[in-house]
């Protein structure tokens, strides 16, 4: 079994800080990471190796930097790393990243199953995954919680939507995006950091790759970003105390008030 | 010898007070039961060892400071300098009630020299503050203890504090220059200054360092800062027995790798914390644990050192090593080390903190004492810590089902064994947290009785009417 | 100029609330724009006076695809069905819901139309002169607002988050008309199968569509306390939320997380308890209309964003409140 597994590079977001003045994000020493939500699909892949057998290729789209967040894929347990990376890449939005995604993946030949993360926490928009398959023409199942099976290569598994666990199969080739409940994500070890340390990841640019350049980067994405404004916090909270009993009494009292005058109760 | 705090006091009266809002303004002067409350117990246990001040003053210059404890002197009142209030051992609590002088309006930044790689503070500026204030210029202060959210440089400096970075980085006093300092008799004097190098004499600066607030109130530091080590990478790993982790620890040093910190979490430790984590590793093979972290300002050479260990730990037996090399990987393995206390809090809120110290290749002899320690006394003692440094968290925790009687009498004996263990194979009864309250009867047991005296005698040269903190360390 | 759609959803032929909020939504868009307002349905089951409450909340024209066949969401099919729909009507604006099946259908047409989608949009306005749909969405967290629109490709797709607007009310009087479109069997796509559902009564929760989410975190120690958590949501019609960190140690399920991690939601009130408010848990939560903090550090960053903020023991405020909302239903009945 052929398994890819598209991460992303992501700014650390714990240690946010708000410029207190201006409102606005201080983006300076921010460390990059493996996209959380990546590590699930990672964990996923890697269990489904242990299990039924499979080679695994993590991908990542990225500036040279993002080298690091594959490295740390192997690290983990994947096989190979391919790095896609062109300054032509740049600034493209989910339509634009799913196509030259699909086009690195298209190179690579055959596949039977593509895992990625339920989506990146920088650009929260979960429509990468999705929107790979639909360039692929594989089908596709998101929020994925649970893979039941692997049998006549097809995979039986559970999605995580409004009305509970949705079950259901399909074919491989597919692709797959994967919810935190699927797996906790394993440390890498000692010798799978050697192992990445020593390995060569390609690098996939507009030079060696089938790509219509019309498709590509700012140029050729259908979203244009007009404007960013910060918005104002307009909450204007009231904070009570609650230490002794009377003081307790009272915000208690004041919360049902709260609510009433809000119209909740 | 007449114990030394055979003084009378006496009590803050009403006109007392009103000298003292006279010095500070009425602002800044608290007699009020309600109010004052808060002052009378540090993070020790309030019931057992928190008494009431009469009075807490909030001082905002060294003159005023020195004021009252003219005032103190002259009507023999006790005062307690007080920094956050985050010590584990007593040392801010007025035992005999009187003054309790906090340092908290005392927070400002006063200088940052970055010619001289020298911040400038007030002793009640929070460590967290000048740690973060100094990082954005690319410095650090290195000094600092683990439990920097709340605590002030003040009370580092008077505990000397250590925590766990101090395998590299030592401990406080390393990073102190210079201190003004209120004497207890009511004088300003300044000691050191931003001088590297100093033998004018004795090292006044030395001595008040780790004094316990016994010798004066610090208002202000000088502050040694280095370049801030960016570069951070740590090691998980995981041995069969705590022998073989504790064996490593001299084998690493003495290869000239000096890693920022070497902490062990001994079995019990790391199912406590890993269960109420709910943490995935495969714990349940582990012995013990080594949380090993590596830290510069440049990455390659951090690479090649956390390798180096590694491989080390490898070729000495350990089950896994496990490398964490982002942020979000570093918190979850320090999230093991750090959530102990907690879990066990969950598990029993009555505890008594240790941070016993000995050197470090007598860990693993200590692990089997303790077991037979908790096996005795019905207590258990999860065993973990700095073991870069031999300063170990050995924490008495008491069973739920326990009386609190029982637990009281039990917590006693079961000290004084520990404490005479540890100075068998050593060690000392504090690292870390000091003396104060909690810890001096066994230190009166267990220290050499030579060296007891001498520091009778320089409190009493120093402080001839017994006001400054009486009742710490010693009586 | 082209109509503006919204996309209607269904289970078991009930049509679902966000079909009503996207109407409001669009119908805000078709009157700037003169254009009609076409809410679509993909599905089965949905009754005559159902399709036709549609109308009553905002739409002018309701195009229905029903079949058995349908009633369960499989992207490749729904994104068929609704392929040729386009292809047929060329809409100017297509709006989703950004549920599990708005968000795995809507990028998934996008590509096949080569049409381009902005996500979980919290502001939808036309743009003076140009009539393009200028699209506001939350980015880094909550922290920053874009606004993003596209000019140059049809339709114009963005979705939005359930409960961030209202549904209009009902008005009879209002007029329409339903066109049932039959499937044409040929778009269905044999390779997903859907075998069914499994829902965990103890431990699911549709967070994002809960109009009140109590929510609890690090500072309830213990799985137990939840309980406390779990009676509050009860007497007040709400659904339990908690942090990363509570799921991480297991004291609440994964369906229960909201945050980066977890769900974002927009209920009219959250109350969060013994939840510091680490940067990832307040970007869920930020589109809430009334923030409640209960915790005892009088810093905690919760407390910076609530409306309303209890510093206290959650142990103490918690059943002190309850206490006098048991109090209160007693005297109501």
């Amino acid at each position: 079994m052929k398994i890819l597994i598209p991460i992303k590079q992501v700014p650390e977001s714990s240690n946010v800080k708000m410029d207190p003045e201006t409102g606005t994000v201080i983006r300076s020493g921010l460390e990059s990471v493996v996209n959380p939500l990546d590590l699930y699909a990672l964990e996923t892949a890697i269990r489904l190796k242990e299990s039924c057998g499979a080679e695994l290729t993590a991908i990542s789209m990225g500036p040279p930097q993002a080298m690091k967040v594959l490295k740390e894929a192997v690290a983990m347990g994947c096989d190979h790393g391919v790095l896609i990376s062109d300054r032509k890449f740049g600034g493209a939005d989910t339509w634009a990243t799913s196509y030259t995604l699909s086009q690195a993946i298209r190179k690579l030949g055959d596949f039977d199953l593509i895992i990625a993360g339920e989506r990146a926490t920088d650009g929260d928009t979960a429509q990468v995954g999705p929107a790979i398959a639909a360039w692929l023409d594989v089908p596709v199942a998101t929020y994925v919680s649970k893979i039941s099976e692997v049998k006549d290569s097809r995979i039986y598994l559970e999605r995580l939507v409004e009305e509970g666990y949705q079950m259901l199969s399909m074919p491989f080739p597919c692709l797959i995006t994967v919810v935190k409940e699927i797996a906790v994500p394993r440390l890498p070890t000692l010798k799978g950091k050697i192992r990445s340390r020593d390995m060569e990841i390609p690098v996939f640019t507009s030079e060696n790759m089938d790509l219509n350049p019309d498709f590509l980067g700012l140029k050729g994405s259908p979203t244009k970003v007009v404007r960013i404004n910060t918005p104002k916090v307009t909450r204007s909270g009231k904070i009570v105390q609650a230490g002794d009993d009377e003081s307790l009494n009272a915000a208690a009292d004041e919360f049902v008030v709260f609510l009433e005058e809000k119209g909740i109760l | 010898m007449a114990p030394v705090s055979d003084t009378q006091y006496a009590p803050v009266t009403p006109k007392i007070a009103e000298e003292l809002r006279g010095i500070l303004g009425s602002g800044n002067v608290l007699v009020d039961e309600e109010k004052i409350e808060a002052y009378s117990h540090d993070e020790t246990d309030a019931a057992e060892y928190g008494h009431m001040p009469e009075a807490v003053v909030f001082p905002l210059t060294a003159e005023q400071v020195a004021q009252v404890v003219k005032l103190a002197n002259r009507e023999r009142i006790p005062v307690t300098p007080r920094g956050a209030g985050s010590g584990l051992s007593g040392g801010a609590i007025p035992q005999l009630g009187g003054i309790v002088v906090s340092l908290e309006k005392m927070n400002r930044l006063l200088e940052l020299d970055k010619e001289n790689m020298v911040a400038v503070v007030e002793a009640g500026m929070v460590t967290n503050d000048l740690a973060q204030t100094v990082q954005d210029e690319g410095l650090f202060f290195a000094g600092y203890p683990m439990s920097l959210q709340t605590c002030v440089i003040g009370g580092n400096i008077a505990e000397n504090a250590g925590g766990g970075k101090a395998v590299k980085y030592g401990v406080t006093g390393r990073y102190v220059l210079g201190l003004e300092l209120v004497t207890p008799t009511g004088d300003i004097v300044n000691l050191g200054g931003k001088l590297s190098k100093d033998v004018s004499g004795y090292d006044l600066k030395s001595l008040v360092v780790g004094s316990e607030g016994t010798l004066g109130i610090v208002t202000k530091a000088i502050i040694k800062l280095i370049g801030y080590p960016a570069a951070k990478s740590d090691l998980l790993v995981l041995f069969k027995t705590p022998k073989e982790a504790i064996d490593l620890v001299p084998v690493i040093l003495s290869k000239g790798l000096t890693p920022t910190s070497i902490e062990f979490m001994d079995q019990l430790s790391i199912i406590t914390s890993c269960r109420y984590l709910n943490e995935s590793l495969p714990y349940e093979k582990a012995g013990a644990m080594l949380l090993i972290e590596l830290d510069g300002t440049n990455p390659d050479q951090i690479e090649m050192d956390l390798i180096d260990i590694g491989r080390l730990c490898e070729e000495k037996g350990a089950i896994e090593v496990y490398v964490a090399e982002d942020r979000n990987n570093i918190e979850r393995i320090w999230n093991v080390r750090r959530n102990i206390a907690e879990a066990f809090k969950v598990f029993s809120p009555v505890q008594s903190l240790e941070d016993i110290v000995v050197p470090p290749s007598r860990i693993p002899e200590i692990i089997p004492e303790l077991e037979k320690l908790g096996k005795k006394y019905r207590v258990q003692i999860p065993c973990y810590g700095h073991a870069g440094d031999g300063n170990l968290h050995a924490t008495l925790v008491k069973d739920p089902d326990m009386s609190m009687e029982e637990w009281k009498k039990n917590e006693v004996q079961c000290l004084e064994e520990l404490y005479e263990i540890t100075e068998k194979l050593g060690g000392k009864i504090s690292g870390e947290h000091g003396i104060g309250l909690k810890r001096k009867t066994f230190l009166k047991e267990l220290i050499d009785p030579v060296e007891l005296d001498l520091m009778k005698a320089i409190k009493r040269a120093w402080d001839p009417n017994n006001i400054m903190n009486p009742g710490k360390i010693f009586d | 100029m082209n109509e503006v759609w919204t996309l209607a959803e269904q289970h078991n032929g009930q049509l679902k609330a966000v079909s009503f909020e996207l109407l409001s939504r669009g119908r805000a868009l078709a009157d700037k724009l003169k254009v009609p307002l076409v809410s679509v349905l993909i599905g089965d089951g949905v009754d005559e006076s159902r399709l036709r409450e549609l109308i009553e909340r905002g739409a002018d024209k309701v195009y229905a695809v029903q079949d058995p066949k349908l009633s369960h969401f499989v992207c490749e099919t729904y994104a068929k069905v609704l392929g040729r729909l386009i292809d047929e009507h060329k809409p100017s604006i297509l709006l989703a819901a950004a549920t599990s099946s708005g968000r795995t259908l809507m990028p998934y047409t996008a590509v096949k139309a080569h049409a381009g989608l902005t996500a979980d949009c919290t502001e939808l306005d036309i743009e003076e002169g140009t009539g393009n749909l200028l699209q506001t969405r939350p980015a880094i967290g909550g922290n920053i607002m874009a606004t993003i629109k596209t000019p140059d490709h049809r339709p114009q797709m963005a979705t939005v988050r359930p409960k961030s607007s209202r549904p209009l009310a009902r008005d009879a009087s209002r007029t329409g008309t339903i066109t049932k479109i039959p499937l044409d069997e040929t778009l269905l796509d044999q390779r997903v199968q859907v075998t069914g559902y499994r829902k965990d009564a103890e431990d699911f929760v549709n967070l994002e569509e809960a109009d009140i989410v109590i929510a609890g975190g690090r500072g309830l120690k213990k799985a137990e306390n939840f309980g406390m958590i779990r009676k509050l949501a009860d007497t007040l019609g709400g659904a339990v939320g908690a942090t990363r960190e509570a799921v991480d140690r297991g004291w609440m399920g994964y369906p229960h997380q909201i945050g980066l991690s977890g769900k974002t939601i927009s209920p009219k009130l959250y109350v969060g308890i013994g939840i510091s408010g680490a940067i990832q848990h307040l970007a869920g939560i930020k589109t809430s209309e009334l923030i409640v903090s209960i915790n005892s550090d009088p810093d905690a960053a919760l407390h910076k964003l609530a409306d309303f903020g209890i510093v206290g023991d959650a142990f103490q405020v918690v059943p002190a409140i309850q206490k006098r909302l048991d109090q209160r239903k007693r005297e109501d009945q």
